[in-house]
Order: C-alpha cells, then sequence, then structure tokens
C-alpha cells in the first residue's frame, strides 16, 4: 500500500518533468536541427561540407542536456550538468570554429575567415553561462543547508 | 544572490539574442555584396611600362561596411620569377553603397629582359597569376580571399626568323626579318641588324618597326657592305623601341 503510495507519488512528480523535458527536446531540436537542415543545408554542404555534420552534433548536444536538465531539475545535479553544457560548449565552439581561424574553398577560390571576435562572443555567453550555474549551484546547496539547519 | 543569478541570466539572453542576430545579418549581408570586374579593360603606357586597368565596382548592399580592402595580383612565369605585383587600396565601402575603382596592372619589359625571361619576348605561354583580396567585414571578420588563375602570354617577337640574305649590289644585301606580334600592345621603334662574318666584320643596316598587335612583320632590311663578305655567323638585333628599349638578340647562323 505505502509502495504503491510511493510510486504514485513518484509518477505524479516525474510525469510533467518527462512531459517539459519531451516537449523542450522536441523545441530545441527543431529550432536547432530541422529549422536549419530545412533552409540552410545546401547553402552550408556547399560552402562548408563538414559542418553539417557538426551542426546535427551541436543540436544532438544540446537536446541531451535540455533534456537532462529538466528531468534533474530541483536537484544539484541540474546545475552539475549546466556547468558541464557550458564547458562542453566552449570546446565545441573552439574546435567547431578551429580556434577562430576557418578556411575553405569556393570553386577555384580560397577563402579564409578569422572568427576570433566571433568566437569571443560564443565564448563571453559561455563564461556568463557558467558563472550563472555556479552561482545557482551554490545558491542550492545553501538554501538546502539552511533548510537542514533550521530542522 | 538571487539577484546576481537573475542577472547573470538576462546578460546571457541578451547576448545570445545579439550573437544570433549580428550572425544572421552577417550571412544576409554577405549575400548582399555584389564584385563587378567585367568592365572594359583599358592599356596605357608610361614609363616604360604597360599598365593594363581593370575597372571594378563593389555593390555593398548589406548591413556592415568593409574596410581595409586590399587586392594585390601577383604575375609570376613559369619559373615562379615575379613579373609584377599590384595592390589597390580601399579604405572603406559605407553599407548601400557602390564603391567604383580601378586596379592597375603594370608589366615592365624593361624588368622582364632584367630578370631573364626573354622567352616571354619570343614564346606565346601562360603566366600565373594569384590574385589576394583581404578586407575587414563588419570591423570584426577579417577575411583573405585568393584565387590562382594562368593568363596567356602572347610574345611581341614570336617567331622571330632570320631569312635569306639576298645580294643587292656590291656594296649592300637585304637580310629579311619577320616575326608576328602576338602582345596586346604594339611595337613602334627601330631594329638595327648587324652580321658578324667569319672574317669577323660586321656589316649593319637599320630599319623602322611599326607592328600593331597580331600583325605581321616580314621586311627585309637593307645591310651596307664595305667588302665582300665571308660566311655569316652571327647575327645581331638591336632593337630601340618603346618598350624593349636597347634589347640586343644575338643569334647564331648555321
Amino acid at each position: 500500500m505505502a509502495e504503491d503510495k510511493g510510486m504514485q507519488m513518484f509518477l505524479k512528480k516525474m510525469i510533467p518533468k518527462v512531459l517539459k523535458a519531451t516537449v523542450m527536446g522536441l523545441l530545441w531540436f527543431f529550432l536547432l536541427y530541422a529549422l536549419p537542415t530545412l533552409f540552410l543545408s545546401e547553402l552550408v554542404e556547399e560552402v562548408l561540407p563538414g559542418y553539417t555534420q557538426l551542426l546535427s552534433i551541436f543540436a544532438i548536444v544540446i537536446v541531451f542536456f535540455v533534456v537532462v536538465s529538466e528531468l534533474l531539475a530541483g536537484t544539484i545535479f541540474q546545475y552539475a550538468f549546466n556547468i558541464g553544457k557550458a564547458l562542453v560548449f566552449m570546446a565545441f565552439f573552439i574546435y567547431a570554429l578551429n580556434g577562430g581561424f576557418i578556411a575553405f574553398d569556393l570553386e577555384f577560390v580560397h577563402i579564409e575567415a578569422d572568427l576570433r571576435v566571433y568566437l569571443a562572443m560564443l565564448l563571453t555567453i559561455d563564461f556568463l553561462g557558467l558563472a550563472k550555474s555556479l552561482l545557482q549551484a551554490i545558491d542550492f546547496l545553501g538554501k538546502k543547508t539552511e533548510r537542514q539547519l533550521a530542522i | 544572490m538571487k539577484h546576481a543569478i537573475q542577472a547573470l541570466g538576462w546578460a546571457t539572453t541578451i547576448l545570445w539574442i545579439l550573437v544570433i542576430l549580428f550572425s544572421g545579418t552577417v550571412v544576409y549581408s554577405a549575400m548582399q555584396i555584389k564584385m563587378n570586374f567585367e568592365e572594359e579593360h583599358q592599356v596605357t603606357t608610361s614609363d616604360n611600362a604597360l599598365t593594363r586597368s581593370i575597372p571594378f565596382s563593389i555593390s555593398n548592399g548589406g548591413l556592415y561596411e568593409i574596410s581595409e580592402l586590399n587586392i594585390t595580383t601577383l604575375i609570376v612565369a613559369e619559373n615562379e620569377t615575379s613579373i609584377s605585383r599590384s595592390t589597390s587600396l580601399v579604405p572603406l565601402i559605407p553599407k548601400t553603397s557602390t564603391v567604383n575603382e580601378i586596379h592597375n596592372i603594370s608589366v615592365s619589359l624593361e624588368d622582364i629582359l632584367d630578370k631573364n625571361l626573354t622567352y616571354l619576348l619570343l614564346n606565346d605561354t601562360d603566366l600565373n597569376v594569384d590574385m589576394f583580396i583581404a578586407l575587414t567585414y563588419a570591423y570584426a571578420i577579417p577575411l583573405k580571399i585568393s584565387s590562382n588563375l594562368t593568363m596567356p602570354w602572347g610574345a611581341p617577337l614570336y617567331n622571330l626568323a632570320i631569312g635569306g640574305i639576298s645580294i643587292v649590289s656590291p656594296n649592300q644585301v637585304n637580310v629579311s626579318l619577320s616575326f608576328k606580334n602576338h602582345a596586346f600592345f604594339s611595337l613602334n621603334g627601330t631594329v638595327r641588324l648587324e652580321i658578324v662574318d667569319s672574317n669577323n666584320r660586321t656589316h649593319s643596316g637599320t630599319a623602322d618597326i611599326f607592328v600593331l598587335s597580331e600583325d605581321s612583320y616580314d621586311k627585309a632590311i637593307p645591310v651596307a657592305m664595305e667588302a665582300t663578305p665571308g660566311d655569316v655567323v652571327e647575327v645581331h638585333l638591336y632593337f630601340d623601341e618603346m618598350y624593349l628599349e636597347s634589347w640586343t638578340l644575338v643569334m647564331a647562323i648555321g
């Protein structure tokens, strides 16, 4: 009887999280993979052939972190995964933009772009995200300790 | 703590929106840039150099400015010797505007002679043209574009040949000289022909040359003889022409 009640409580708590995670995952998948593939795939494939694969990996990584973050909402692991997400994105951007220097060939023309400023913008955002997640984790742990002390 | 977290959250969201907007507008703007190199080229001469002026226009229909545009062309012969290096600079192309400029490529035939590339005067060939374009887009993205093309080179003295020597009088022979001007410029000047015979005596004659581009030259040059010539060993050709200033060609006969 008590086990059934526990199960019911768990499901009651988890089903909205799973639903929210599914919706968020689908939304991000649509925004980051389906839409760019629909509109930009031919252009990207023509200009930067290797980048279609990178776009897919980026979408998969984002969807993974969004889903995990939603499922672990309300726990310290949510913030831990957010910190991990910021670090993974930093590494991903540095890899995808080849450290800020990308080169490609378009018919008989060779093009080199120095995207260090653009990379710096992306890394700044990730640093802010990292700082936010760290503060959230500290805040979460602080509040948890306060609650335990109050009990 | 709460306010700091909120502030960081807002900052992250705003920066993401700005970066996404910037990325989108940069891609859109880059697609609105049009370069036109199709206007007719002009060929002019100055200081013994031939200058081909290539008018071009850049239409920047995008939302960002193009700055520090540098167009450099490097013409290189088969043996990697540089023949010409020309640079054009455009400091700024404002957004939604068109800039018309001229890129001048100068080739000095004197330089060609100095660099021991005389085969270019006698044989048609293909020259390598390395083109480099550097610019900064939106004051944030430096771009380098390079391309390698080949350009046909027409020799001004293509198929240069000394024909038969015909005796006109006891004091004069005619030496026929022929070539075809495959160059894109005309030849205008004089040629002095010197015959060195087996007795090591020289006999010379001079003729005017005026050969338009793609025209042939085939004339007999009268050479004065003070004495009966021995066998012809060498013929020296001295060009005194606008581009081939004081160029000497020695041809061994037989």
